[in-house]
């Protein structure tokens, strides 16, 4: 950066003193010269060599101004050009029309003061070129290719060397250089048809565009017409027009402001088109954008309206939301509700509503013309997905035929992309949702989770081995235990019918139900009893309960329980080696909700010897199917107890459980299941 | 499997007849039918459960909660050529006490025209 700028200075400071050092030499010259019979003082090489430093310092500091300028902003390049370059040649008009006026004027002739100003005009052409080149430079090389910037450096290249004809005094209008400039000029004209950047202006851009090209083409004409008119003059002692630089440069500015202004003027007519291509495609980008920006489906009808109505200038629209079923105008332009009605009721007649339809003469059709519609072109596009109709659009033209082919595929195309954004903002709406479900059945599990003790008291007369599985995130399985006194141990199983939510609340319900009634310590049959009584009050219609409680007493070594409609409790004896279910009767909870229940529960007491053991579940266990659909049963349930009846209740449990995953198969669960192993023990507590 | 459930009627009788598996979707059809007023008329509902081949707790409940209604209505609900399965099922909740569940058609009619 302070390279540039260190550059820059130089190049200036090196730029104005090797102007006035050409100024002296000039004036020098001319004094010279006027003192006739003095040896006539000519350096034409320290003049050329000026000359040369001046331009090229005056180009270097113009190549290194314009690289800052960027963006696509086009008319601010063509005002700094004008406003700081092209004006020069207006100045050089005044400067010599005031010389002209002042010498006639006063009438006489001053050579020195023609010489100055002369050499200012110089000045001013030689700044008005360079900052011309870079600018034309930087437009030329909008979206340019890699050919196309080889083929600027070696113009700027090929251009620079022509200063060496200066350098050396050749003549560049001799014979062997001409067919070369010629050359280099067919080489400018073929620069000169790169002219991207013309198209990006749209129709405001280019008629302001036209204004300044025309002042800098004057400006280059100006100048031109200055130095030509000047050139070969005798009372001149240099003549600039020798220098086959500007030339070029003068030619190629020239040339590619003339080719600017032709191309700005004759594609004005047909910028329009432009302009809507490109703000459709603008309107596309914004439509399928905008489920990033965390758009609604309002905006988004919004961007729809908007876009459609300026892709086929339709002159009447609006649209319809299709909430339940019914239509709901949104957005209105230039059409009232009561013409709305009409134009509906009148599809509804002829059965072609919410679909894809184009009527390019309305008046054709005597329904249409009934309705004395100042409009004579209607398309109405529906916003319709493979399942779900979310509105229509109804767009109205004034003239017949509005509605041509190349305007119905973008409006479509609008819709389809529309309808597209809309899904999408759906699917990321209900994604949402389901993930706030998931959070809650998540927190729901884990609530349920701790409603199931996980570990039970630890004693050395029993050992209990628990097992549960919920086949959704939530169940209506529970077990539970409360120790009762010393020796004494409540356990609980239970099912609710159904699964989920509904099965979930109940269980927390029955779990509360048993804490709050065994804290009385009530006989099993009386707990069932009481449990009835009080979930008949709150238990819907068709949900009941099966339930089991079983009082273990070690001290006694015996256990009594009531069976409440749950599951038959499976029993290995130690003592006569035998494995079978208890046939108890007893009805579920729920079922009968008065005091005829209280009929229906019947109570058992058995005493256990050490070695016992007593498998008690759900019926997810005995009722789990295979792929055959068959049912894993309670034979299967009772074989394999009389299998593993030796081992640590631990082993047991995970024996019957391989074992029904081997049935079932992986990932088979349809029903909640529970299964708990009891072992009673030999060992007695230290007394 | 779906379930498939048809009526027939034979003077003051309704003959039901079950076919398939009575799970939760299944047990809606039910439902809707045990609730149509229309069976209010009829005084004895026979249930031929000899193509069902699974009831659910669903199915039960729905069962369950028509009982209290039929009694008071005075309608019989019998239920007959019910499958070991099936039949033990009920047992298991205790609902063979509190409903009739018979051996065969000619037993269920016995029973209802008592």
């Amino acid at each position: 950066m302070l390279y540039k700028t260190n550059a820059k200075s130089l190049s200036i400071l090196t730029a104005i003193i090797s102007w006035a050092l050409l100024l002296a030499s000039i004036l020098l010259s001319v004094e010279s010269t006027r003192q006739a019979g003095t040896v006539k003082l000519v350096l034409p090489y320290i003049d050329n060599l000026l000359i040369v430093v001046f331009i090229v310092a005056v180009f270097v500091s113009q190549r290194l101004s314009t690289e800052s300028l960027k963006g696509i902003d086009f008319i601010s390049y063509l005002w700094n050009l004008f406003s700081k370059a092209g004006v020069a040649a207006y100045l050089s008009v005044a400067l010599y029309l005031g010389y002209r006026l002042s010498t006639s004027y006063a009438n006489l002739s001053s050579p020195l003061l023609l010489h100055i100003v002369y050499h200012i005009n110089f000045g001013m052409l030689v700044l008005f070129l360079a900052k011309a080149f870079y600018i034309w430079r930087q437009l030329l090389l909008y979206h340019k290719s890699r050919f196309l910037q080889i083929a600027w450096d070696w113009f700027e290249l090929l251009l620079g060397a022509t200063l060496l004809l200066t350098l050396l005094n050749f003549n560049y209008t001799s014979f062997i250089f001409l067919p070369l400039l010629a050359l280099l000029g067919i080489y400018i004209l073929f620069l000169c048809t790169n002219l991207k950047w013309v198209a990006f202006l749209n129709f405001n851009n280019k008629s302001r565009s036209l204004i300044l090209l025309g002042a800098i083409l004057l400006s280059c004409y100006i100048f031109a017409r200055f130095f030509y008119q000047l050139s070969g003059s005798p009372e001149l002692v240099i003549d600039y027009t020798d220098v086959g630089f500007l030339l070029l440069a003068m030619l190629f500015v020239g040339t590619y402001t003339l080719a600017a202004f032709l191309v700005s003027l004759f594609s004005l007519p047909t910028s329009s088109v432009f302009e809507q291509k490109s703000e459709d495609l603008l309107n596309f980008q914004r439509l399928s954008q905008s489920i990033q920006q965390g758009q609604s489906e309002a905006q988004v009808y919004d961007m729809l309206f908007e876009s459609t109505i300026k892709a086929a200038d339709a002159s009447a629209a609006w649209f319809e939301v299709i909430r339940n079923s019914e239509p709901e105008v949104t957005h209105l332009l230039n059409i009232n509700n009561e013409q709305t009605d009409r134009i509906r009721h009148l599809l509804l007649a002829y059965n072609i509503h919410n679909i894809d339809y184009i009527n390019n003469n309305l008046d054709r059709n005597p329904g249409f013309r009934e309705l004395l519609l100042p409009w004579k072109s209607l398309i109405i596009l529906p916003i319709k997905s493979k399942k779900h109709l979310s509105g229509a659009l109804y767009l109205l033209k004034d003239i017949e035929q509005g509605f041509d082919r190349e305007t119905v595929n973008v409006l479509r195309t609008f819709t389809s992309q529309t309808i597209l954004t809309i899904e999408n903002l759906r699917l990321v709406t209900e994604s949402l949702q389901n993930e706030r479900y998931k959070e809650e059945l998540k927190i729901a599990t884990q609530v349920q989770e701790s409603l199931i003790p996980k570990t039970f008291p630890a004693d050395s007369w029993f050992e209990i081995s628990t097992h549960s599985a919920a086949a959704k995130e939530v169940g209506g399985d529970f077990y539970d235990f409360l120790q009762l006194s010393e020796s004494r141990i409540a356990i609980i199983i239970g099912d609710v019918s159904g699964k989920g939510i509904s099965a979930a609340f109940h269980m927390a319900q029955m779990k509360g139900i048993f804490h709050g009634l065994m804290q009385q310590d009530m006989a099993p049959s009386e707990f069932m009893k009481q449990a009835n009584s009080a979930l008949s009050r709150c238990l819907e219609k068709t949900s009941f309960i099966t339930s089991a409680l079983y009082i273990i007493d070690y001290r006694m070594k015996g256990f009594v329980f009531a069976r409440a409609g749950h599951c038959h409790t499976l029993y290995y004896n130690a003592m006569m080696d035998d494995v079978f279910y208890f046939q108890t009767e007893g009805l579920g909870l729920g079922i009968i909700r008065d005091k005829s229940y209280n009929n229906h529960v019947k109570e058992m007491y058995y005493d256990y010897n050490p070695g016992d053991v007593m498998v008690i579940y759900t019926d997810g266990i005995v009722e789990a199917r295979n792929a055959k659909n068959d049912e894993y049963g309670e034979d299967r349930l009772k074989y394999m107890l009389s299998q593993t009846y030796h081992l640590e209740a631990e082993d047991i449990k995970y024996a019957i459980i391989n074992d029904l995953q081997d049935f079932t198969g992986p990932d088979n669960l349809y029903d909640d299941q529970t299964l708990l192993v009891i072992k009673f023990k030999l060992t007695q507590p230290n007394e | 499997m779906s379930m498939k459930i048809t009526n027939e009627i034979k003077d003051a009788t309704i003959i039901m007849t079950l076919d398939g598996e009575l799970d939760a979707s299944s047990s809606v059809v039910l439902d809707e039918e045990l609730s149509d007023p229309e069976i209010m008329k009829y005084h004895k509902i026979l249930v031929d459960c000899k193509n069902l081949h699974y009831i659910s707790s669903a199915g039960l409940g729905v069962f369950i909660s028509h009982l209290q209604r039929f009694e008071d209505a005075q309608i019989k609900l019998i239920f007959f050529n019910m499958q070991d399965k099936v039949r033990n099922v009920f047992e298991i909740l205790g609902l063979d006490l509190l409903m009739t569940i018979v051996g065969d058609y000619e037993e269920a009619t016995t029973i209802a025209n008592e």
